[in-house]
């Protein structure tokens, strides 16, 4: 894995590897066009963020994990 | 999060479940080494925790996670266009189905005939807390997780 991937999935939860991930404050703000991103169904098959929102009138996106 | 998914589906309302990385890894489920992994474990999100809407998995190295403010339960509101019309950065479906009702009401008084313009508005909004399932969620992770959360936050 590359540092960027080694660092984004820290094995521990202490204050030096997962604050420097919090920066919801440098998010795209409201009324902004969402960036594009390449995501994957559960299923693997890829899909795009912007064909997922394309669906429907409006869409909720949950961001999180099991942990 | 599941039910407001439902109740509002038939008002072409799409809800989705976003994978992104361990918040608090642990002996049970660990952080992730391969996009492998990261499908077995959103799987587990469906099969254990009963999350019943479609979920999607980023990049290994979490690039759409990271471009929203990697967050780690965050919820955000788009338009067909991919348009943002909502962001939190907790999730509380309180707040999500207020925010759902107010967008979906705009869509009936334009059908009405208003003439309505956008602007920006900010909120103080107020979740929930509950400790034990907290705690509970993070014994399931494994005894690492709880000690390091009690470390990170002493009066967590």
């Amino acid at each position: 894995m590359d540092d960027i991937q080694t660092r984004y999935n820290y094995d521990s939860f202490v204050p030096e590897k997962f604050e420097q991930w919090l920066n919801f404050d440098a998010s795209p703000k409201v009324g902004a066009l969402a960036p594009e991103f390449p995501l994957w169904q559960l299923d693997q098959t890829p899909v795009s963020l912007h064909t997922i929102v394309a669906q429907h009138q409006y869409t909720m996106i949950e961001f999180g994990s099991f942990t | 999060m599941n039910v407001i998914a439902e109740k509002y589906s038939s008002n072409d309302v799409g809800a989705y479940f976003l994978y992104t990385h361990e918040a608090h890894p642990g002996e049970h489920m660990p952080h992730l080494t391969s996009l492998e992994q990261k499908f077995s474990h959103a799987a587990k999100l469906r099969d254990i925790l009963g999350v019943t809407r479609p979920i999607l998995v980023d990049a290994l190295d979490g690039a759409c996670h990271r471009a929203f403010g990697s967050m780690p339960n965050m919820t955000w509101i788009f338009n067909r266009s991919g348009l943002i019309l909502y962001k939190s950065d907790w999730t509380d479906a309180h707040s999500v189905e207020n925010a759902l009702i107010y967008f979906l009401e705009v869509l009936q008084r334009r059908q009405a005939g208003e003439r309505l313009a956008p602007f920006h508005v900010e909120r103080m909004d107020y979740r929930n807390q509950d400790r034990q399932k907290f705690y509970q969620g993070l014994e399931r992770n494994g005894p690492k997780a709880v000690t390091e959360f009690r470390n990170a936050f002493p009066d967590g």
